[in-house]
């Protein structure tokens, strides 16, 4: 089979379950959104798929092969992690060297470019780069691999925002020019709603859905009005969240959405991701 | 998968190089300092000598055995490599400054100890006399950087499974069974015999036969099982090591 599969994965730390029985698949030449709030899980997820920590149960694999201890899958996958996990003491342009060196996909002249337009330093030692340069660092290496599936957890990070607008300008044109499953981790939701093409969303370790962002905000929508009136709509469809303010009341309805009758003071209008992701994980929060 | 796996080694050689021969300097610095303090404030060289530099290179490789895992797991780890090629990766690299370190010391040991007027013992030359050959000295001071490599990689990889407070406990009970129960048992539990048994083993295994004569063989042997057995446990271990952030 080609593509990521994740079946049945749990994850546990001394009694507190990480991951549970998650179950996900990534296809080939997608952008995805792998959402979730802090601590849900991404990162666990993130790293059992890069081999970096085993899970309790189940299987991940790559094109059909294991994920777990296989050389096999080396050249497919690249996870830039959040976490620090580079030789702090060696120069960026040594490390983009090395990188070359254990990955065939690696291209130096684009790392270089990218480099270039974010004005990192290749000639400072990761050690000595602010925060944000850190993650600009490791977003540079993964968007100059090549490599068939490549992973980007929490990418922005400390980057303001003329360079986070620069790195999703520069993930798109990668994308274009080399297609590749990008897998982006974040929370920041508002900000890659439009690049990606399907989200995975997960919440207390457990992946609660896998849907294309059509069908996501097309199979949503948002009712306001009189609670009255909105309770009595509400009535036998699937609420997710409500609001109220006085006597107005907003619902979040998951299902397609119908035309209100002509005569009806009640509104209709879409869900954006963002909301939509607010209200599908608030309850877990609360 | 050859190709990554030597670039994995040359990873790890390339980037260890440089701190061998600062730590040389340091080495030579520290020494030439202490002397020429000891020459000016005594007004003659007499009193000036040195012995077993091999020692701090033991200390080196001991902090070499310990950040072997430290620092180059995570890198490794990230770059996508399998446990089973970062151990080959480490201890490769635990084989390529052992060697270094063995040659510099076995060359820097000769060496002085013909020049310095004082006279100047090596371990190997202190232990075994300076009448062997030559390149065994190299290959005991190799085996025996390479078996500390081993024992300290073996030490992290456990602490680092065990957690803080567990390799305390286990360290602690390891130290009072090695200080205060083995030479208890060694001294009342044991016959005369069976002491003397263990001792004229021990020091066939350095190398001492009964009848005199050094058998340097023994200790290679003695050095390839200790390491062995130790590099045998730390693959144990990593296999299933995970990455802690």
């Amino acid at each position: 089979m080609e593509g990521i599969e994740i079946k049945n994965v749990s994850k546990s730390y001394g009694g507190v379950k990480a991951l549970e029985d998650v179950s996900v698949n990534f296809g080939q030449d997608k952008i995805y959104g792998f959402l979730g709030r802090n601590g849900a899980g991404k990162t666990t997820l993130i790293n059992i798929l890069a081999n970096r920590i085993f899970a309790d149960q189940g299987s991940v694999t790559i094109d059909g092969d294991t994920a777990v201890e296989n050389m096999a899958v080396h050249d497919k996958l690249y996870c830039m992690s959040e976490a620090d996990l580079y030789d702090t003491g060696l120069r960026i342009k040594d490390i983009f060297k090395w990188t070359g060196r254990f990955y065939g996909g690696f291209h130096m002249d684009t790392a270089m470019e990218i480099a270039d337009k974010f004005k990192l330093d290749v000639n400072k030692k990761f050690k000595a780069l602010s925060k944000g340069y850190q993650s600009i660092f490791k977003l540079t290496v993964a968007l100059a691999l090549r490599v068939p599936y490549v992973v980007f957890d929490e990418p922005v990070l400390g980057l303001d925002a003329n360079h986070r607008e620069l790195f999703y300008e520069l993930l798109l044109r990668e994308y274009t020019e080399y297609p590749r499953t990008i897998i982006i981790a974040t929370h920041l939701i508002e900000e890659v709603s439009g690049l990606i093409e399907e989200v995975v969303l997960i919440d207390n370790g457990r992946v609660i859905l896998q849907e294309t962002v059509e069908e996501l905000t097309g199979g949503s929508y948002c009712v306001s009005g009189l609670a009255s009136e909105v309770d009595e709509f509400c009535l036998g469809r699937k609420v997710i969240d409500t609001d109220e303010l006085g006597a107005l009341k907003q619902a979040y309805i998951m299902g397609t959405r119908p035309e209100i009758p002509k005569d009806s003071r009640l509104q209709i209008s879409a869900v954006n991701l963002q909301k939509l992701f607010i209200k599908l994980t608030e309850r877990g929060g609360k | 998968m050859m190709k990554k796996l030597k670039s994995v080694i040359l990873y790890e050689c390339v980037t260890s190089f440089k701190y061998v021969w600062i730590f040389y300097a340091v080495v030579f610095a520290v020494v030439i300092l202490i002397s020429t303090v000891v020459g000016i404030s005594t007004g003659g060289v007499e009193l000036i000598g040195t012995n077993c530099l091999e020692v701090n290179s033991m200390v080196y490789v001991g902090i070499l055995g310990v950040l072997g895992f430290k620092e180059d797991f995570k890198m490794l780890i990230q770059n996508g490599f399998t446990r089973k090629y970062i151990f080959i990766a480490t201890f490769s690299l635990f084989a390529f400054i052992s060697a270094l370190l063995a040659l510099v010391d076995t060359i820097a040991g000769q060496l002085l100890h013909r020049l310095l007027a004082n006279g100047y013992d090596s371990l190997f030359g202190a232990a075994y006399g300076y009448g062997q050959p030559v390149i065994m000295n190299f290959v005991l001071l190799f085996l025996l950087y390479i078996t500390i490599c081993s024992v300290m990689y073996l030490g992290v990889l456990a602490v680092n499974r065990l957690g803080k407070r567990l390799s305390l406990v286990v360290g602690l009970a390891l130290l009072l069974v090695l200080v205060l129960l083995v030479p208890v048992v060694f001294r009342y539990g044991f016959s005369e015999s069976a002491r003397e048994d263990v001792v004229s083993f021990l020091e066939q295994s350095a190398g001492f036969m009964p009848d005199g004569r050094i058998s340097l063989i023994n200790p290679v042997l003695a050095f390839i099982l200790i390491s062995g057995v130790f590099a045998a446990g730390s693959y144990l271990i990593i296999r299933r090591t995970e990455l802690k952030v």
